[in-house]
């Protein structure tokens, strides 16, 4: 950590420079790209960008606990769908708004994941691969088959949109806005989580469990929050899909979508946020981008994968170049917050 | 007197397990004993299939020669696997690469890739409806065992799963290329320094393991006269769990889990609906490795 | 590094800018949009819909009509993401005056919501959701609905003598309702249903589900799948010795069936709108051109739902122009009446269901015979 601290520079003017990436980010998602696709006017554009910034939350989510606790998380959909499904049916049987539920989505998705997680976060391994692939298969055949509650097969209609106490927010431009404000705020609240001493401990768990464990980690209690926490995030871009799309059925969150969602976190890179949130992107925009070759699109998309890993097999942009990114363009926390004379002062992001 | 419809669900939990089994033992060999995570496994069943049914509509061989052609196929499919997905990670034998989370999981995406690219392939190729299987090569005639009714097909299943596992129990621990199959999957560092040619026991493996899949594929596709893209789809989720359950490394572990798996899965059908008989096999999954974390038959865990 | 990072995104660029370049067009047609599934694990039905649709599109553009008419095919994968996606498309594209499709319940249903939004009329050749219909005025489909199918089967059965049935139908929306929509028909008779479960779709082993069944002793059974489950059923039917009579919909009527399942298809009784041997000339006329495009195969109810549901809307466009509106066609829509079709003739009432004409039909010596009952 020392590397780091010496490294970057602790004058303002650097500070200051410190913050343009993360700046010209947030420049991008809610001026840049509003302003294009209020010039296109194109409900097309707008459907793409609010479908890929849901599967940013996803991903970003899953890096959380596959990524930076490495677990490999077989079943994440069905938390999403979980999300989803406490959206749709508050709405639809409560005639709740978007205000209400969706922290309520998030909630009852983390809920349901700490109940789960309870007597399966000892597992290790590919055993809690299995273990996560069996909870997420056990989730889509309760949201599938248990009709009188979940209307089953038939889906549910959402038919409020986006809100803010009781202010339709369900035009194109205030429908991307929302989408854009919970996905940033919630991607930024992943990054704290993982770019910290936190994040540090999780990745500890990844790195070796036992040692961990034996050095006074809680690897038990960790898995469980991390496993919570990224329920929670997953569960809440659930809420956003049911009141964008207006209709949900279990076919939405089945054992592919989370393959999809794992797919995405991997070609960005293990345990690196930006890169899931690349990994998100690619693999929801390139699908679409392909729609001109037809019939041979996804044989595209297996290919685009497969070169991807085989060139980067780390990632578009691996761990190691996005915490050195990250740590140089927000690294005022990470630095010594006295004069820099190497003492360790730094106070980290706790 | 017992009421011969639980025997009857009974066989029909045993041959729908055997179904299972057939599938777990070459994907434990690759995954489980190889250690080495292959998503593409499923895909060789299915092609293993196609090359069987593309055969028969050109040739109408007898049955053996299918099978046969089926296993050339599988074989050529695994070295071809191997070459494309997973060899080229091994180029970084580097500390820092061989401890990297991100490339012990990079043939988990290299694999899923080539699968995706197989599995729409094969939907241009040949469609991806259901294709049938001309009806003399079918191995599903019913037999009466007593109160009970099976096909031909449960018992040529069980026979070749029962081959293959003796077979593999042999080569792994009899036999100098099992012994060396074990050590590259117990440490590849190591078995390379102590003089065995790690990249051909990789292959070896991948090869005998695809064979075992499109052999399995193949016999499905004639047991249920069915044959299409996206066919190795679920019995690889359960050969995924039957070997996961087995704990991972024992072949006849995932086998007996396999049968667990049909049992448990045909059993739930007399008391819950059939859409649910799934969740009952997961259930059991959970509770399996609540009580043993390293599933039935695993060895305690290693110091890495 | 970064020079493979650029050459990926260099790539992804390249099909993006394809993609949009793509979508150039003449002025002087009129467009549809057709969504379905042409890839993924539905794509065999979204393939022969294309098939259909292009029958259909062919013939009319060849009947020197003041315009040609042009249809935009995109794929949804059965995929609700990709299904509300290609809406979004279909609405921005002003020249668009009518949509197709999709072919499963939930992406229509999806896809609907848009629509509706943007006053779009939507006909679907499949789309069974007891719901469908009613999210919009915009909703048409040109399917028997099980409210209509399943009476009519509970009828048939009932004069057969058959009291007591089972029914078991794949758990989806249209399963839903093809179990309600018998049971009930059905009680009202003064049957019984002695059984009556759902199983996942795609499901390969029916051995344990079919043994349940039998312990209910019915005495026939009636089934809600489509031809490939419907095949595997058959075949374990009969492997487990039973001769149980089955009863089917429409859904499972293609010669698919038959193919898959062999003798074990022989005496399976269902319903269908369409009949391939139909001597009427516009049955034959499509029969041929399928049989043209799909090697000497015959074409199954689904197709010839498509290819009607093509020259429905087609219909309904000719009617609304000279210059066609989303409104006018929707109007056009609403107003088919005894649309004489392959799959016999169609009107629309007032909930924008198609009322259809069901034959009664049994597989003898390995074909569909129509019977009298």
């Amino acid at each position: 950590m020392n590397a780091f601290e010496t490294a970057a520079p602790a004058d303002g003017l650097s500070r200051r420079r410190g913050l343009l990436v993360p700046a010209l980010i947030l420049l991008l998602v809610f001026a840049a790209l509003p302003a294009l696709l209020a010039g296109f006017d194109k409900g097309y554009f707008y459907q793409i960008a609010n479908l890929a910034l849901i599967f940013v939350l996803l991903s970003a989510s899953m890096h959380l606990v596959t990524g930076v606790a490495g677990l490999l998380h077989l079943g994440h959909a069905a938390f999403y769908g979980v999300g989803a499904y406490t959206a749709a049916l508050l709405t639809s049987k409560l005639g709740l708004g978007f205000t209400v539920t969706l922290p309520l989505s998030g909630l009852v998705a983390a809920l349901v994941a700490f109940l789960v997680a309870l007597p399966t976060m000892r597992l290790v391994s590919i055993y809690f691969a299995v273990a996560t692939l069996a909870i997420g298969q056990m989730l889509y055949l309760v949201m599938l088959n248990w009709v009188d509650f979940t209307k089953g097969p038939n889906g549910v209609i959402v038919s409020k949109g986006f809100e803010l106490f009781g202010v339709s927010l369900s035009g194109r431009l205030a429908a991307y806005y929302t989408v854009a404000t919970v996905v940033t705020l919630s991607v930024i609240a992943i990054g704290r989580l993982s770019h910290s001493y936190y994040g540090n401990a999780l990745r500890s768990i990844r790195e070796d469990d036992q040692c961990a464990d034996a050095m006074g980690v809680s690897t038990v209690r960790l898995k469980m929050e991390a496993f919570t926490l990224s329920a929670f995030f997953a569960g809440v871009a659930g809420g956003l899909w049911a009141h964008m799309t207006g209709y949900i059925s279990p076919g939405d969150f089945k054992f592919s979508e989370s393959i999809l969602i794992l797919a995405m976190v991997v070609v960005g890179g293990l345990g690196s946020l930006p890169g899931a949130v690349i990994g998100a992107l690619l693999l929801i925009l390139l699908p679409e981008g392909l729609r001109a070759l037809g019939d041979f699109r996804n044989i595209m998309v297996g290919l685009v994968m497969f070169l991807s890993i085989l060139l980067l097999p780390k990632g578009l942009l691996g761990e190691v170049s996005a915490l050195r990114l990250v740590r140089q363009q927000l690294g005022a926390a990470w630095r010594t917050t006295g004069p820099a004379n190497g003492k360790g002062e730094g106070i980290g992001w706790r | 007197m017992f009421d011969p419809y639980y025997l009857q669900q009974l066989a029909i939990g045993l041959s729908l397990g055997m179904t299972y089994a057939l599938m777990a033992i070459g994907f434990t060999l690759i995954f489980g004993v190889l250690n080495v995570v292959n998503f593409a496994h499923g895909e060789i069943y299915t092609l293993g299939a196609f090359a069987g049914l593309v055969l028969i509509s050109a040739t109408a061989p007898p049955i053996v020669a299918v099978i046969l052609g089926a296993l050339a196929i599988g074989a050529l499919a695994g070295f071809s696997l191997e070459r494309i997905a997973f060899k080229p990670f091994r180029r970084f034998t580097d500390e820092a690469s061989l401890k990297s989370r991100a490339m012990r999981e990079s043939t988990l995406l290299s694999s899923l890739a080539v699968s995706i690219v197989v599995r729409e392939a094969l939907e241009i190729v040949f469609g991806s409806q259901m294709r049938s299987v001309p009806f003399e090569y079918l191995i599903n005639t019913p037999v009466r065992v007593g109160p009970v009714i099976l096909v031909t097909g449960d018992f040529i299943i069980f026979g070749v799963a029962a081959a293959m596992l003796i077979g593999l129990q042999y080569l792994l621990t009899r036999t100098r290329v099992g012994l060396a199959i074990r050590a590259v999957s117990n440490n590849p560092l190591g078995a390379k320094y102590v003089g065995i040619d790690t990249d051909r026991t990789i292959i070896t493996t991948f090869v005998v393991g695809s064979m075992m899949g499109a052999a399995a594929g193949i016999l499905m596709g004639l047991y249920y006269g069915a044959v299409f893209p996206a066919m190795g789809f679920t019995p690889g989720i359960k050969a995924f769990v039957a070997m996961v359950m087995g704990g991972l490394s024992s072949i006849p572990g995932a086998v007996i889990c396999a049968l667990i798996l049909g049992i448990s899965e045909s059993m739930a059908t007399t008391f819950v609906s059939s859409g649910w008989s799934d969740m009952v096999a997961y259930g059991f999954l959970i509770l399996t490795l609540i009580f043993f974390p390293n599933g039935l038959f695993g060895a305690r865990r290693e110091r890495v | 590094m970064n020079f493979r990072l650029l050459t990926l995104t260099t790539l992804t660029a390249a099909g993006i800018a394809a993609g949009i370049a793509g979508s150039a067009f003449a002025a002087d047609t009129v467009k549809l949009g057709y969504q379905l599934p042409l890839t993924g694990d539905t794509a065999q039905y979204g393939q022969d819909f294309r098939k259909a649709a292009e029958i259909a599109l062919t013939e009319f553009n060849a009947a020197g009509k003041p315009f040609k008419v042009e249809i935009v095919f995109e794929d949804s994968r059965s995929d609700a993401k990709e299904g509300t996606n290609i809406a979004r498309k279909f609405v921005d594209d002003k020249e668009i005056v009518g949509v197709l499709g999709d072919f499963t319940s939930g992406v229509s249903m999806a896809a609907a919501q848009v629509y509706k939004e943007a006053g779009m009329p939507q006909l679907s050749q499949t789309a069974s959701h007891p719901d469908y219909t009613k999210v919009s005025k915009y909703q048409f489909r040109n399917i028997a609905t099980q409210a209509q199918e399943g009476p009519y089967n509970a009828k048939w059965m009932a004069t057969k003598g058959i009291k007591n049935v089972a029914v078991i139908a794949e758990q989806t929306d249209w399963g839903q309702s093809v179990v309600t929509g018998f049971s009930d028909a059905v009680k009202a008779n003064g049957g019984t249903v002695a059984f009556s479960e759902f199983f996942n779709r795609g499901l390969k082993d029916y051995r344990s589900l079919i043994s349940k069944i039998e312990r209910a002793k019915p005495d026939a059974i009636y089934t809600g799948f489509f031809y490939e489950d419907g095949a595997q059923f058959l075949k374990q039917l009969q492997q487990l010795g039973i001769k149980t009579p089955v009863y089917s919909t429409s859904a499972a009527y293609s010669p698919k069936l038959i193919e898959l399942a062999g003798g074990a298809a022989e005496g399976v009784h269902l319903t269908s709108n369409f009949l391939p041997t139909d001597p009427s000339p516009n049955v034959q006329h499509f029969v041929d051109e399928w049989k043209k495009r799909s090697d000497g195969a015959v074409p199954g109810q689904f197709p010839a739902q498509a290819y009607d549901a093509v020259r429905i809307m087609l219909a309904a466009v000719e009617k609304a122009s000279p210059n066609p509106t989303r409104e006018k066609v929707r109007d056009a829509l609403a107003q088919t009446k005894d649309f004489p079709g392959v799959t016999g003739k169609t009107s629309f009432n007032a909930d924008r269901e198609a009322e259809k004409e069901l034959v009664k039909v049994e597989v003898k010596g390995g074909a569909f015979v129509p019977v009298a009952d």
